[in-house]
């Protein structure tokens, strides 16, 4: 997982597009999978901080907390119905978001696409 | 230079005492049939249908954009209001439309609240009618999210209306078709997409009915994509089963905004509840 997401803060600081909506975001987000916690700071877009838990000290403003099985139908390609969105996976109940959701929605495509970030990996071994 | 052969004009209908300056959409020739939008977009949802050359050598459509959507003004006085649609509002526009265009039962395509209000027409209004094609449509849905999240002054209600709703398409839409759907809903007036939404999570009269619908005289069909979160094919399963005699086709490649999404994906469902819209002639 933390491979991944290095992946993902790779593909994020070469996308413009999405530094450019992220812009105005700079928080810590709780990113929880599998029960192991990873604390994703984003300053003015960028990710500049993966951190991993367990920590009760560090603030998050909102988080998002699925399973590993899920994330990898996720960044299918061609996700299946209810797998193709952070939200869908909330729907089947293979996902949670908790703490300032106003402040995901405020940033909803930002987020959304980073996530998708790993999609494009077409190796289930890239994902790991 | 070559127009497509969409034509737009301009009509004035009183809705609820007020008057309503309406923008509708207009092609083909044939068996008439009006559509109508999702919450929070406009007619633009429908312009590959109203282009289908195929379609329209059959049929006439028309497509109309609801009172403060796409290029149909908000009513007079509009600045100290708060827009919130509702179920009778809804209806009376839809029939004042459909009278002021001259039409003779046509048959009502509606998506998602255009849906539920097809439902509702149906079974309140359903001798003005020749059918009724819900698409994304079920009986009540419940909001998850605060609707109010979607009009506030220190957010782009449209963008965050967009980013939301994009979880209900399916990614096998084409990306141009994903983004000019979601275009639609970015560029919706302030309030207007939870006005909408307003009627669509919080009137939940359609439920008891649904029964009354009946489909010896108007058929009923229903068309849900497999991608849609908002309307899932159990929400619209559960829907149909209510109405006797409907019927219900579950597209599995298709989301919430089937006609915008992904137009050559939803065509073949869509010329097929047109062909179930035939009405046995001594009903």
């Amino acid at each position: 997982m933390r491979a991944t997401l290095a992946r993902m803060q790779h593909r994020l600081h070469e996308t413009p597009h999405l530094l450019r909506l992220g812009r105005l975001f700079s928080e810590t987000v709780l990113l929880e999978v599998d029960g192991a916690e990873f604390y994703l700071t984003f300053r003015d877009g960028r990710l500049e901080g993966i951190v991993e838990g367990p920590s009760r000290k560090t603030p998050w403003r909102f988080a998002f907390r699925t399973d590993a099985e899920a994330l990898a139908q996720f960044w299918q390609p061609i996700p299946k119905p209810g797998f193709h969105d952070i939200f869908g996976l909330v729907k089947i109940g293979r996902g949670r978001i908790d703490g300032d959701i106003l402040a995901l929605v405020k940033n909803l495509r930002f987020f959304k696409e980073f996530m998708a970030l790993a999609r494009n990996a077409t190796r289930t071994e890239e994902l790991a | 230079m070559s127009f497509e052969p969409i034509i737009g004009r301009y009509l004035t209908v009183t809705v609820q005492g007020r008057q309503q300056r309406i923008y509708v959409e207009t092609a083909g020739q044939g068996t008439a049939v009006l559509c109508l939008h999702t919450a929070g977009a406009d007619t633009r949802q429908w312009r590959h249908i109203l282009n289908d050359a195929c379609l329209t050598a059959g049929h006439q459509f028309f497509a109309f954009d609801m009172p403060w959507h796409g290029k149909s003004l908000p009513p007079e006085g509009f600045q100290t209001e708060e827009y919130l649609l509702t179920t009778e509002a809804y209806m009376e526009t839809v029939l004042a439309v459909s009278r002021a265009l001259g039409l003779d039962r046509p048959i009502l395509a509606g998506c998602s609240m255009g849906g539920r209000i097809a439902l509702q027409l149906a079974s309140l209004h359903g001798h003005a009618f020749g059918g009724f094609i819900a698409i994304e449509a079920s009986d009540f849905q419940p909001a998850w999210y605060d609707i109010d999240w979607f009009h506030r002054p220190d957010a782009h209600g449209g963008e965050m209306g967009a980013a939301l709703v994009s979880a209900n398409i399916s990614p096998h839409a084409p990306d141009a078709e994903r983004w000019n759907t979601l275009w639609m809903f970015m560029q919706s007036g302030p309030g207007v997409f939870r006005g909408d939404l307003s009627f669509y999570t919080r009137d939940d009269s359609l439920i008891v009915r649904l029964g009354r619908i009946d489909t010896a005289k108007t058929p009923v069909h229903l068309l849900v994509g497999a991608y849609d979160l908002t309307c899932t094919p159990e929400d619209a399963k559960r829907t149909a089963a209510a109405i006797p005699g409907a019927t219900c086709t579950v597209m599995d490649e298709l989301g919430h905004f089937p006609m915008s999404e992904h137009p050559a994906g939803f065509r073949p469902f869509f010329a097929d509840a047109l062909a179930r819209m035939k009405v046995p002639a001594d009903v």
